[in-house]
């Protein structure tokens, strides 16, 4: 039976949730659940896990776009019809995982996603640079900063190399956002860009009153910028807000709860990179990323000087870091005036907090060292 | 930006058919046009009560109710609300009383 709009609750199915997982496993899986005893990574890429009863089941991980067509989709199933009979994973990663259960299947399997060309481009295992967790962007988003979709690219296409070989001294995870609500994993990446505005938000007081609940917009700042005010519109007294400007930091939460305060601007809007995030509680404990660059221009398609800025942190950190160290162990045990030193990145008073609780970010200590940085204020 | 016209008179509105002026353009004859749009089949006492619970704590503090004020004020359960507006309390309730469309990440 089809929709019918005129009697919408009508033959209505809801609250079903998601399938059962357990559904979709490959019989090797299924029957392994529980008892798997070690994994090896073979090659980049590639993994093996080895269970209990001696089965074994590789993996292959490919790259994904995140952002894909629906061809793109049944490529992926023909895929796993040939090799995997018909099972298939993404990661949390959005990678893409085909498992087969013997090891003479893997290289049919490899051969099978070359012929593919570069949409299937296999790595991702150990420590790589896997692939960058991002967001919605200039794509479908209506409170971005920059885009998503083509930053990744531009940097994904820099750091190729990293993603198809494990050769820095811990796994570097990227993350995208496009503006600061951050969703995905930007506050907790090894190296994080983040979409900023530079601009306060511009008041529509023709059309606040219909579509703003001001209370909302008011409540929606973290610096008490915006207050109640009063406008003329043709003649009539109205209700709106009014925005200290000099208090506003351009985190764009008016303009989520209120459609008639935009903010986005081409030339103001832009980039910001932060560093030294993680999740995972090995060696030490999770951290939030920090920000180190404070702003680099949208300058579409390619991002010249973020994919730049990107490549010198990651390279500095390889050079520098232990095996197993994070980036934000990194720069902790080196000191962070030694991290901008390293990756030559200028120090600007943007990286020094000022919210609330920025007393403790401060240094209440003499141990520091000397770098060109302090040289400047220390002749 | 678009306008309805529902028995002869017109309306603007946004591109999901939230009256862009609100309590300005509002009345009874709105209402009737929204029923339809939302497929419930008669304005009972009930979704009169709820209509005027959201335009009466909009009038007195400018935000729609949270949704749980909404329930204790018409003491409708959530269950009860999305009986009464398929839709639910935003995007079926909040649209028939004239409120201004729901934002944020929703």
């Amino acid at each position: 039976m089809g929709y019918d709009p005129k009697n919408p609750m009508e033959g209505r199915i809801t609250d079903l949730g998601p399938k059962y997982y357990g559904d979709m496993l490959p019989p090797v899986i299924k029957e392994n659940k529980g008892k798997w005893l070690y994994h090896e990574i073979l090659e980049p890429g590639v993994l093996v896990h080895v269970s209990e009863t001696g089965a074994k089941v590789f993996t292959v991980r490919c790259g994904s776009p995140r952002l894909v067509t629906v061809s793109y989709v049944r490529d992926v199933c023909d895929v796993a019809d040939k090799h995997c009979d018909g099972h298939v994973r993404w990661t949390t990663r959005n990678n893409i995982e085909f498992m087969v259960d013997a090891e003479e299947k893997v290289g049919p399997l490899k051969e099978t996603l070359k012929g593919y060309g570069n949409s299937f481009p296999i790595g991702g295992t150990g420590a790589s640079v896997s692939n960058i967790v991002h967001t919605q962007g200039w794509v479908h988003c209506h409170t971005p900063a920059t885009d998503a979709s083509g930053p990744v690219k531009a940097v994904m296409d820099d750091l190729f190399e990293y993603f198809t070989s494990m050769k820095l001294p811990a796994q570097v995870r990227i993350a995208l956002a496009c503006c600061l609500n951050m969703c995905g994993a930007v506050h907790a990446s090894d190296i994080a860009i983040l979409g900023i505005h530079r601009t306060p938000p511009m008041i529509d007081h023709e059309r606040i009153t219909g579509v703003c609940e001001i209370p909302l917009a008011i409540a929606a700042c973290p610096l008490g910028a915006i207050k109640p005010a009063k406008a003329e519109v043709n003649g009539e007294e109205i209700k709106t807000v009014k925005v200290n400007n000099e208090r506003c930091m351009f985190c764009g939460n008016c303009y989520t709860m209120c459609p008639a305060m935009p903010l986005a601007d081409p030339e103001g809007d832009g980039i910001a990179i932060l560093v030294g995030g993680k999740v995972s509680n090995a060696k030490s404990a999770p951290k939030f990323s920090k920000l180190v660059v404070p702003f680099l221009p949208n300058t579409t398609p390619r991002w010249p000087e973020t994919v730049e800025v990107i490549r010198n942190i990651l390279e500095a950190y390889a050079k520098g870091a232990k095996k197993y160290e994070r980036v934000g162990e990194w720069a902790e045990r080196i000191g962070w005036e030694k991290f901008f030193e390293e990756t030559k990145i200028p120090f600007t008073d943007k990286s020094i907090d000022d919210y609330r609780l920025a007393y403790d970010t401060w240094r209440t200590t003499a141990q520091f060292k000397f770098t060109s940085h302090t040289a400047a204020y220390t002749k | 930006m678009a306008t309805i016209e529902h028995n002869g008179k017109a309306y603007e509105v946004d591109e999901d058919g939230f009256l862009l002026k609100g309590a300005e353009d509002w009345d009874e004859n709105w209402v009737d046009y929204v029923k339809g749009v939302e497929g419930i089949a008669d304005i009972t006492d009930e979704h009169q009560k709820v209509i005027d619970a959201l335009q009466e704590y909009y009038k007195k503090n400018g935000i729609a109710p949270m949704v749980r004020i909404l329930s204790k004020t018409t003491g409708f359960p959530l269950k009860r609300i999305y009986e009464l507006f398929p839709s639910g309390p935003g995007k079926g309730a909040c649209k028939m009383a004239g409120l201004p469309k729901p934002t944020g990440c929703v």
